[in-house]
């Protein structure tokens, strides 16, 4: 039965790239990526049931919480053109 | 392992499946941003949410079964905060949702002309910083939104009330958002604000 539900997250991860590739914003394919990195923890979960082996489960939270760190990394990266503060030439200033 | 729990396990695996590729399909049938983090809304919590349950009868009580639960509640609370940002991205960056325009076809359409009030609120900081700045509450499309408090011309009560429950449930989201990125020294998600925080704690 593990392996019905693979089949099933294969396929949507098989459409999830379709949008990735497609675009045609930057948006959709952030999206396509969030739902691609959502169905790899899934996949990593049920290959470990299925193996018998569900210690993947281990590699799947790291999964998790990367997919979210990067995730938000990207949209702050599209919002304001850095990962950081903007250098402030004045702010740095009053920061000394 | 009882027949009783190998069908119920079957029934979510399969049901979870269903409700994953339904999300999939929407992601590449629907015609702009904002229906297609609605389409993938669906495998996100449902989807998740019943494959995971599915895995959790199948090894019963176990130390397996928390680290699943670890694992969706983690996905349930960031997928929330990932749309959230992700939907405030796009509209600040102009993408404009496709609605049903005068003529009955699909437009583009400035939802800054539509709702007013979206255009202060675009410029505001996120929510979660928001803070009370004494605007006038007479006109409430120059108001600042302010969580909490139902807007004056608000007349359903059932429906604000359940807007501000929807509201605290992602305050308290943000929380652990915001945490997680001042942990790994991205910032904030907002801008002036909180680098006048910055300034006034003289962080370094």
């Amino acid at each position: 039965m593990f392996a019905v539900a693979i089949l099933a997250v294969l396929a949507a991860l098989a459409l999830a790239v379709v949008r990735a590739l497609a675009g045609p914003t930057a948006f959709d394919r952030l999206l396509a990526v969030n739902s691609i990195g959502t169905s790899a923890i899934m996949l990593l979960a049920l290959f470990g049931f299925l193996t018998d082996r569900p210690e993947f489960l281990d590699i799947g939270i790291t999964y998790v919480l990367l997919n979210m760190i990067g995730t938000l990394a990207v949209l702050k990266f599209f919002r304001y053109g850095a990962l950081g503060h903007a250098q402030d030439p004045e702010r740095d200033e009053a920061l000394r | 392992m009882e027949p009783v729990f190998t069908m119920a396990s079957w029934a979510a695996l399969c049901l979870g499946g269903f409700f994953y590729v339904i999300g999939a399909v929407g992601l590449n049938r629907m015609p702009d941003l904002f229906t297609r983090m609605h389409a993938v809304s669906v495998s996100d919590t449902l989807g998740v949410g019943l494959l995971t349950l599915g895995m959790a009868i199948h090894s019963g009580a176990s130390l397996i079964t928390v680290k699943l639960l670890i694992v969706v509640l983690v996905l349930w609370t960031t997928g929330a905060v990932a749309s959230h940002a992700l939907a405030r991205a796009a509209l600040h960056d102009g993408e404009k949702p496709v609605l049903v325009g005068a003529d009955g076809r699909l437009t583009p359409t400035d939802c800054v002309t539509l709702f007013p009030e979206l255009g202060p609120r675009l410029a505001q900081p996120l929510s979660s910083e928001a803070v009370e700045t004494g605007a006038d509450q007479g006109d409430p499309a120059a108001a600042t939104w302010i969580p909490g408090r139902s807007r004056s011309g608000d007349t359903n009560a059932t429906a604000s009330a359940a807007a501000e429950m929807g509201m605290a449930a992602m305050r308290i989201n943000m929380l652990g958002a915001l945490g997680l990125m001042k942990m790994f020294r991205i910032g904030t998600m907002s801008s002036a604000r909180s680098r006048g925080r910055t300034r006034d704690r003289g962080s370094r």
